[in-house]
């Protein structure tokens, strides 16, 4: 393939349609907007701009159900009008790709800016227990990479993926190479209208209601845990960065401001989830080494509560607030933080 | 099996019976679709029944078909998103007033202006009886309900004039009137477009109990005597059922 310079969220729409995309849904929102736009030119994939974000998501439930590959794009307050159905889409095993381009918040905050204060509504935002794979590519070239994996793990674990972006890197131009050398996987079930299912948000079991049998509803939840877990192991990414120098301090960031954390790779270990849930569990055995634990991100602090959990320990977070990434602001944050 | 009960092939028999409560209209409407189903031999294959949330959100679940049960008030968009996904599928939405016209209002009327074939069969019996009997969009000016104790200051909604200015199919109807309920569901059904069906239906333990009906008998009563048919009508009457369509002819081309 030809060397092509794109804006990440045209990366975003050539890599759904590699993946099979068929029907996308969706309400116009700045950062996300040109997904869109973009979807509309393609001849293939059937497009509806809804009244609102719920009514996008429920539609993609149903084409999905239909049979479809679908996928629907958004940014940060149409995010949390989808939590409803989201919940819907993992009771009832609907495979289907969220994008979430994250603008400042809360409320309409800031919508221009990037921001990465998202992070937690993926896997809080709906009620009830439910584990979504979540994405975090940092560039162009891989928010097509993962826009594909997104679609394969949503396929594989019959359940919404989520594919986080920024204003920042949704708007930024570079140069990629469009690869189709990832197998893409295909839909697993039959489409609707081939036979007497019944798909349900209420606790079921063969599809069928069962809304107070206690046993049954703790077996759909472990089927669903185990379902997303054994998926997630297949996608185990993530980047680490060992030091040169001797340092005990080990810099965590993602998404956008992962791109500024690598100004530091001769000041500390760098390292970086691309599947950021649920948390990559080498982090674990990565973490132990270093005596501090720097989390930079964009919001205050919601990733460094996870990390926290994860490795049992303190870490300390770097909030990046309000869309701007000054590096002077930055380094100034860090060596603080280093040599206090 | 004999021609009258072929309906049963509809549903799913062994599920029986429903949760509904003893004297409930929703077994009437569930009853007549499923008759309208056979009436048309509807393809068991190539049906799909799309439901929201509440009392009569539960009836997707007892067709003997694909049957999706989504969350509260948005059945119409996914009924679109499956109809616009395969159109060779029949999409049926059947829900209660309160998940259609209340929660789902904004989707019922981009649905409309949509055009989206689908028919949306209303189980309209004026309250929210499955939380307990709350003031439904539909509940007439000054009736007492649990959210209302001093009457209802509002009146209720009506969607006709809608579906008058786009050109799509309206039809309201009782429960009490059974050839005519099986009239305005097998119309709106064979209609191409969005169509809907608006059933009268008692609801006697959370609503018609307050309002001083002794049985579900003698609400359904009610419904013969204070309903007329006019099927003739450009615009239907409060107290009038029958079938309003805008421009579009009806087709058989089903």
């Amino acid at each position: 393939m030809q060397k092509q310079l794109l804006q990440g969220n045209q990366a975003i729409v050539m890599a759904a349609e590699a993946a099979g995309l068929k029907f996308f849904a969706g309400y116009p929102i700045t950062p996300a907007s040109e997904i869109l736009h973009e979807m509309v030119s393609r001849k293939d994939i059937m497009v509806l701009q809804m009244e609102d974000e719920i009514a996008s998501i429920n539609a993609v439930i149903g084409a999905s159900l239909a049979g479809l590959k679908v996928m629907t794009a958004t940014s940060g307050p149409g995010f949390s009008l989808m939590q409803e159905s989201i919940g819907l889409a993992h009771m009832m095993e609907v495979p289907l790709v969220i994008v979430n381009v994250q603008r400042v918040g809360p409320s309409t905050g800031m919508p221009t800016l990037p921001a990465q204060g998202d992070v937690i509504q993926c896997i809080h935002g709906s009620h009830g227990d439910y584990f979504p794979i979540v994405f975090y590519p940092n560039s162009v070239s891989e928010l097509y990479t993962y826009t594909i994996m997104a679609f394969n793990a949503a396929e594989e674990s019959m359940s919404p993926v989520i594919l986080l972006s920024d204003g920042y890197i949704s708007h930024l131009y570079e140069t990629i190479v469009p690869h189709r050398d990832v197998e893409i996987r295909e839909r697993s079930r039959l489409p609707l209208g081939m036979s007497n299912r019944h798909f349900t948000g209420l606790s079921h079991e063969d599809s069928m209601p069962k809304t107070s049998d206690v046993d049954n509803y703790r077996r759909l939840i472990a089927h669903l845990y185990e379902k997303q877990q054994v998926t997630a192991r297949q996608y185990n990414h993530y980047e680490y960065r060992q030091c040169r120098k001797e340092t005990d301090t080990l810099l965590i960031a993602y998404g956008a401001l992962s791109r500024a954390a690598y100004y530091f790779k001769d000041d500390c270990a760098l390292y970086r989830p691309v599947r950021i849930f649920p948390v990559v569990e080498e982090v674990k055995s990565i973490a132990p080494q270093y005596k501090r634990i720097l989390v930079m991100e964009m919001n205050k602090g919601q990733y460094a509560h996870e990390i926290e959990r994860i490795l049992h320990r303190e870490v300390e977070c770097i909030p990046i607030l309000g869309g701007r990434i000054d590096l002077d602001e930055i380094k100034q944050e860090i060596r603080q933080k280093m040599y206090e | 099996m004999n021609k009258e009960t072929d309906f049963k092939r509809f549903l799913k028999l062994d599920l029986l019976p429903t949760p509904w409560c003893p004297g409930c209209g929703n077994g009437i409407v569930l009853k007549t679709i499923c008759q309208v189903f056979d009436e048309l031999d509807m393809p068991m294959k190539g049906t799909v029944v799309v439901s929201g949330i509440g009392c009569a959100g539960r009836s997707a679940g007892f067709f003997n078909l694909d049957s999706v049960h989504t969350a509260h008030g948005r059945a119409i968009p996914v009924a679109e998103g499956i109809k616009y996904a395969n159109e060779a599928l029949n999409v049926v939405v059947v829900s209660g007033d309160g998940d259609l016209l209340g929660i789902g209002g904004n989707h019922l009327l981009h649905a409309i202006r949509r055009k989206t074939d689908i028919t949306v069969i209303c189980y309209a019996n004026e309250i929210y009886g499955m939380t307990g009997g709350q003031a439904s969009p539909i509940t007439p000016h000054n009736i007492k309900t649990l959210t209302t104790p001093d009457g209802n200051p509002d009146y209720p909604t009506d969607v006709q004039p809608l579906f008058r200015h786009n050109n799509s199919y309206f039809a309201r109807t009782t429960a009490y009137h059974l050839n005519h309920m099986k009239k305005c569901i097998r119309e709106a059904l064979k209609f191409k477009g969005f169509s809907f069906v608006e059933v009268r239906t008692m609801c006697i333990v959370n609503y018609g109990r307050r309002l001083g009906y002794k049985n579900s008998n003698e609400m359904l009563l009610h419904y013969k005597e204070f309903y007329k048919i006019n099927d003739s009508a450009g615009e239907l009457a409060g107290n009038e059922i029958g079938i309003v369509k805008g421009l579009s002819q009806i087709t058989d081309d089903r």
